[in-house]
């Protein structure tokens, strides 16, 4: 529980900022409702950013729990971005390639946590190489990939990709955003999470995992078995928010969709009470982690900071976040 | 595992890497003419096409590479290389002009050096191939002045305010906009005292400056989105994209909102989104540099320098265009000849330019 609270107080502090800017910055004339509306419609853009970013936190935190780490995210996304555009241009079905993108991700999940356990290899490298790999890969398979260059190639399934659209992104055949589809869609995902890590036996193989691995192994659990399943659900889910992406943008470049994004989902991840060493972590915490990165940017653009200032000011804030997050933690140790 | 299979591994490894060059190294003997561009870009894929084309035209044999980031030291190992490998021309698009002199005077010292689309004139190089940045971002003040005759609000989105045409291209705006009495004048926006920005002539800047997104396309998307957040309601709104991926990046917020057609949108750049919106009419029009020419020009132009010709090489800027629905007649505008195209030939005009280089 203390682990959540830095991050809630965190994220209640950025809300409350952002709104208050919005009030502050209503026009005399403008009615509440309006203000009200405005707001509304912020954050449900904000909420979007923050699913996506969220569908990979939750991969990301359960390497981190096991004790490892994925470097090759923010490429994994890049690449099953591309991967989805191409696959549909080549007449593959959207409903189809929607799983099979996924799929393809468990693949490269699969390889990831061979290397990892059978080679014995440390995660950091393997995810480092895949990284280059698959943004590789992402560039040999096109330059740039998008909606409207596929609805050209394969005019059939237009209506097909608009509904998918609808029900991952939630933006309608005018583009228009009518619900965060995308934060819908990792609450549910995070339910699942959820389940398995709090109420079932794997959520405790994982964190005695990453708690000790030896004893972990000497108790009995199928070490090898369960961290490539954790970076096959890893890996999975960033192709998912490759999908996402490609759904949302307006287009995708190979070499630059879903750069740093690793970052961001380690980020989150460990905003939300994961710790780097292993065996710690919430399923609450993640979604709860993975949201502060993109209300935080919204409130530095919608306060109109000088561009410049702004990475500085993201980085300082985060900062004092874990700092103030330390420090709760500290306290709650010490009173009991 | 044994020590063995490691080392087998690791000779397989060592093998297949051996073979690489292999395969893309096919010397053919000609004379050997290498371009660099400053990244990835669709905008490059054109410029490959023309040079391509020009490769083919002169019988010489072209290197053409792109290189995965914008970024000085990613794009300096590539030149160094193929200067080493003996090119006997070299065509760089420069990513920091100041910094990257002291390498470029070196590399003109050893083969004819054409600087294209970003210029560093103290490099030593023949000549420049490209627009003149501010004057196309004068012709895109232009445009929002023929959008919004009686003034209104404007934001500007940009990848970055560093490199030169990040400076050029909103300065040049800013220019055509100004007036004696209006240049950047600090104020409260009249509806929005929240609002704080600059006066140019009758336009409000919001913020005073241009946003930037560091050529992250998924920033340029919530960069307008929390313009729009900020400045909704306000009549008389124009968007100004200054990278290729700006436009439909602010399209895609606008269309988020649906406030397609009453936030203008205007660009730069031929991004396919862009070329078909302005077609469609959600976007007013666009600026366009032609990099087909660039890679044409340049590779021409090193061509006749390799055999001793110096007529080709260019005197001043390259012209640009300017991309509308309905098009227009040729006009002279300072000293350059400016074509008007309508956005549905120019489209046609770049999808055959692409499919020259399979893309």
């Amino acid at each position: 529980m203390m682990r959540i609270l830095g991050v809630l107080a965190l994220l209640t502090a950025l809300y409350a900022g952002l709104v208050g800017t919005y009030l502050d910055n209503a026009p005399a004339h403008e009615p509440a409702s309006k203000t009200q509306e405005r707001i509304q419609g912020n954050l449900v853009d904000v909420a979007n950013i923050q699913g996506r970013y969220g569908v990979i936190a939750l991969g990301a935190a359960l390497v981190i729990i096991t004790g490892g780490i994925d470097l090759s995210i923010g490429a994994v996304v890049g690449c099953s971005a591309v991967l989805f555009g191409v696959l549909m241009q080549s007449g593959i079905h959207p409903f189809v390639a929607v799983p099979l993108v996924v799929l393809c991700g468990a693949v490269v999940g699969l390889g990831n946590g061979l290397l990892i356990t059978q080679l014995k290899l440390q995660p950091f490298l393997v995810t480092l190489c895949g990284m280059f790999v698959y943004r590789g890969a992402a560039r040999l398979l096109a330059g740039t990939v998008s909606r409207s260059q596929t609805i050209e190639m394969q005019p059939d399934f237009s209506s097909a990709l608009q509904s998918v659209r609808y029900f991952l992104v939630g933006k309608n055949i005018k583009g228009e955003l009518e619900f965060p589809a995308e934060f819908i869609l990792l609450l549910v995902l995070a339910g699942v999470v959820g389940f398995f890590l709090h109420r079932t036996a794997y959520g405790r193989y994982w964190y005695a995992i990453g708690h000790n691995e030896l004893a972990a192994k000497y108790a009995g659990v199928n070490v090898s078995r369960q961290r490539v399943a954790v970076y096959v659900i890893c890996s999975a889910l960033s192709a998912l928010a490759g999908v996402l992406l490609f759904l949302d943008m307006p287009s995708i470049q190979s070499d630059s969709g879903g750069q740093y994004l690793e970052l961001y989902a380690i980020l989150g991840a460990v905003l939300g009470g994961c710790s780097l060493r292993g065996g710690e972590g919430t399923a609450v915490g993640m979604v709860l982690g993975a949201m502060v990165l993109p209300v935080l940017e919204n409130l530095v653009s919608i306060r109109g900071l000088k561009s410049d200032v702004i990475p500085a000011v993201i980085g300082l804030t985060l900062l004092v976040g874990t700092i103030v997050d330390e420090f709760i933690r500290r306290r709650s140790r010490l009173n009991r | 595992m044994s020590r063995w299979v490691r080392v087998a591994l690791v000779a397989v490894v060592a093998a297949g890497l051996a073979s690489l060059p292999a395969c893309g190294n096919n010397n053919s003997g000609k004379i050997k003419i290498a371009v660099v561009t400053n990244c990835t870009d669709p905008f490059w894929d054109l410029c490959e096409a023309g040079a391509k084309k020009a490769a083919q035209e002169n019988d010489v044999e072209l290197l053409f590479r792109q290189p995965e980031r914008m970024a000085a030291e990613v794009q300096k190992p590539v030149i160094d290389a193929w200067v080493s490998q003996g090119v006997s021309g070299i065509a760089v698009s420069v990513i920091d002009p100041k910094g990257q002199t002291e390498d470029l005077t070196l590399v003109a010292k050893k083969v004819p050096l054409v600087t294209m689309d970003n210029d560093a004139p103290d490099s030593g190089r023949i000549c420049y191939v490209g627009v003149d940045n501010k004057e196309a971002g004068r012709a895109v003040g232009r445009l929002v002045k023929k959008i919004l005759p009686n003034g209104g609000t404007i934001a500007l989105f940009i990848g970055s305010t560093t490199s030169a045409n990040g400076q050029a291209r909103p300065a040049g705006v800013l220019e055509e906009l100004a007036t004696p009495e209006a240049n950047g004048t600090r104020a409260k926006h009249p509806l929005r005292p929240e609002l704080e920005g600059k006066y140019y002539g009758k336009y409000f800047l919001v913020d005073g400056e241009s946003k930037t997104d560091d050529g992250l396309k998924e920033r340029a998307v919530t960069n307008a989105r929390d313009m729009l957040n900020r400045v909704d309601g306000v009549p008389d709104l124009c968007f100004v994209g200054l990278y290729a991926y700006n436009p439909p990046a602010i399209l895609e917020a606008v269309r988020a909102r649906s406030l397609v057609g009453k936030v203008k949108i205007v660009g730069f750049d031929e991004n396919p989104e862009t070329l078909k919106s302005i077609t469609s009419g959600d976007i007013e029009g666009t600026v366009v540099q032609d990099p087909y020419n660039y890679g044409y020009k340049s590779v021409e132009i090193l061509a006749a320098e390799v055999k001793g010709d110096r007529s080709k090489r260019l005197k001043g800027s390259a012209a640009y265009q300017v991309i509308t629905k309905d098009g227009g007649p040729e006009q002279d505008i300072n000293g350059l000849r400016i074509k008007f195209p309508k956005a549905v030939d120019y489209e046609r005009t770049v999808r055959d330019q692409l499919k020259s280089v399979g893309k």
